[in-house]
């Protein structure tokens, strides 16, 4: 199920609460009324009828109204016999001439013995109307429902929108918080506490988290570091080998072959230092560097190098794109893009840099598009090659991830095309 | 020819020491600041390696020491911080020349008669080997005094093998020297062999008495 905002899920639960305790108040409310109501008609009724009783003492000629008339009573006088002389209130329906139709109304019957004869005495009260009287209260009800609901929505909407900005701006900051940047989460979450300890637990954990970041970043360039010294060694005590007169062809081979295999942990390993250095920012004096003029050095020296490929290279100029930088990591950031492109170049491929003012593109020959997403992570390997250490492009994006106004991306069309690019 | 190596690695150090004694060095070493102090101000060397991280003190304090001394003794800094500010700071500080560790040792012996001989600049400006002249500074290479023209890499591969004189150079020596920081490539240890095939043809077409021989899986050696 698709997650809804804090804001609707809370209103889903009233709408569905409201209308079920506003039922049940309605009907105790109804049934509480109507008995007010009734008992309220009955003592009324009471007391009529202890009246016309006091009266048919002095006017016995009252006991001749045998019809409902003004009075809203009558009397019956009963057949002789033997009756309980007991008072009975119930609920009746009388047409009434006003809307010609049966009202509801409360009778009063009493049977009472008078000068040797009984009598009854019927008096009646009109009552309210239950089903208009249920209709209205459905009604109002209905209206303070939506009233209810109306102001839930406006509450959700001002009120909770107020009292939950600490919270949305905790999430906007947790969203773009990037681990390594040292930065807090403030949420200036007033007097709610829960906020407050929620943004104390939040800085707590980033704290904890940055200290572990560092220590490991730390950790990985001071193991480089030590690794440097041994294998130093390691390698030199090799080349010593190699000059033994006493050493056959076979064990030179095999000492050469330990030295190309040393090589490739020496390079890695010096690899790993500068990207950790990189990332520990240890790179911190810049001056404007000049991409066309660096691009060309490490161009001539790459032409130079690779010339066995047959490669056709080419530098297009239509600006000069120059950048405040350290000049060192400059250097190994266009050396890694270029020297990239004539790596993975195929023999007699094409390779391309076009220079603009705001943008620096190398393209290279090739024949499927890389995985752009992961091309720039540590270690990251086409399949086909195990040519490179896997770090030049790692080292490359954190570079650019230094310089907040540089980016470097990768697309295919046709070619490979890497573009570094000035915000 | 006396080089001093400042370097508290013993194992390194003596490495290196056996290294430079096959080349025909006088070497003397010292583990420490105070014992590396006492050499600079009793002796004087051609060459002194050093290490800047010490136990008891900085290499570039030494290299102050040696230039409030006014000695000229040639100074190669060997450190295994591979950062340019330290580069820059150590040739500031008067060091001749910067080696990043973990280095060849045929790169170091290639470095050493360098320094060695930007100081002596009495002396003849050509290394002479058989009937070969090649004059570093200039880039110049004359085979009985007849020029030959070589290409920067060509250059940089002859002048490796000529201060490296008998001695097998493994392959991956060569291709970290002549490619420097652009050796990541598996590739380059093919480009080098072709590299070395297109110098060796140069050298025998212009009567080179040289000879850069391949020893088999291993590397190269000048005879």
């Amino acid at each position: 199920m698709k997650p809804v905002s804090l804001k609707y899920y809370t209103l889903r639960y009233f709408s569905v609460i409201i209308p079920l305790v506003i039922a049940l108040w309605a009907a105790s409310f109804y049934w509480l009324i109507v008995d007010e109501v009734y008992d309220n008609i009955d003592d009324g009724l009471k007391d009529t009828e202890l009246r016309i009783k006091d009266e048919i003492t002095k006017n016995p000629k009252l006991l001749k109204t045998n019809e409902f008339g003004l009075a809203k009573f009558k009397f019956t006088e009963l057949n002789p016999g033997d009756y309980e002389y007991k008072r009975h209130i119930y609920n009746a329906q009388m047409y009434m001439e006003y809307d010609g139709d049966d009202e509801p109304i409360r009778m009063l019957q009493s049977i009472f013995q008078f000068n040797g004869k009984n009598y009854q005495l019927e008096i009646y009260a009109s009552t309210i109307e239950e089903d208009e009287f249920a209709f209205n209260l459905f009604l109002s009800l209905a209206g303070l429902y939506f009233i209810l609901v109306a102001s839930m929505v406006l509450l959700n909407h001002f009120v909770l929108k107020k009292v939950w900005k600490p919270f949305y701006s905790l999430m906007d900051q947790m969203g773009s918080y990037k681990l390594g940047e040292k930065n807090r989460i403030d949420a200036s979450p007033g007097r709610i506490s829960e906020f407050a300890e929620l943004e104390t637990g939040i800085n707590e954990m980033i704290e904890r988290s940055e200290k572990i970041y560092l220590s490991q970043k730390q950790f990985i360039e001071n193991a480089s570091h030590e690794l440097q010294t041994p294998i130093a060694i390691m390698g030199n005590k090799l080349e010593m080998m190699l000059t033994d007169e006493n050493m056959n062809e076979n064990q030179l081979s095999r000492i050469s072959e330990l030295l190309q295999d040393l090589s490739r942990l020496k390079k890695l390993n010096k690899s790993l230092l500068k990207l950790s250095k990189i990332e520990n920012t240890q790179y911190n004096e810049v001056s404007v560097q000049n991409f066309n003029r660096l691009t060309h050095e490490i161009f001539d020296e790459l032409n130079e190098l690779y010339a066995e490929k047959g490669l056709k290279t080419e530098i297009r100029e239509d600006g000069i794109f120059e950048f405040e930088m350290n000049p060192e990591l400059s250097n190994i950031l266009l050396g890694n893009l270029i020297r990239n492109a004539f790596i993975h170049c195929p023999t007699d491929g094409n390779i391309q840099i076009h220079i603009t003012e705001t943008q620096l593109e190398i393209k290279n020959s090739g024949d499927s598009a890389l995985d752009a997403d992961r091309i720039f992570e540590r270690f990251y390997r086409n399949s086909k090659s195990s040519k490179s250490s896997g770090l030049g492009l790692a080292m490359v994006k954190s570079i650019v991830h230094n310089y907040p106004n540089l980016s470097v991306g990768y697309r295919f069309e046709n070619q490979h095309i890497f573009w570094l690019r000035k915000r | 020819m006396k080089i001093l190596i400042v370097e508290d690695e013993t194992e390194m150090a003596k490495t290196i020491e056996t290294s430079l004694e096959q080349s025909g060095y006088r070497v003397e070493t010292a583990a420490d600041f105070r014992t590396a102090l006492d050499k600079i101000i009793s002796f004087q060397y051609d060459c002194i390696l050093l290490d800047i991280g010490l136990p008891d003190g900085s290499g570039l304090d030494l290299l102050k020491e040696l230039k409030t001394m006014k000695k000229d003794d040639a100074v190669i800094i060997i450190s295994a911080k591979d950062s340019v500010d330290d580069k820059i700071k150590g040739l500031e500080f008067g060091a001749d020349d910067y080696l990043a560790k973990p280095f060849h040792l045929a790169e170091l012996n290639a470095r050493i008669k360098s320094v060695i001989r930007r100081k002596n600049r009495q002396e003849d400006e050509f290394l002479n080997y058989k009937n070969l002249a090649v004059d570093f500074e200039n880039r110049l290479v004359k085979i009985n005094d007849k020029e030959l023209t070589l290409n920067r890499k060509e250059f940089d591969l002859l002048y490796f093998f000529l201060t490296n004189p008998g001695r097998l150079i493994a392959k991956t020596s060569i291709a970290e020297y002549v490619w420097g920081d652009h050796a990541e490539d598996s590739d380059s240890l093919d480009f080098v062999y072709s590299q070395i095939k297109n110098l060796r043809k140069k050298l025998q077409q212009n009567g080179a008495e040289i000879e850069i021989q391949s020893i088999y899986g291993a590397g190269y050696k000048l005879i």
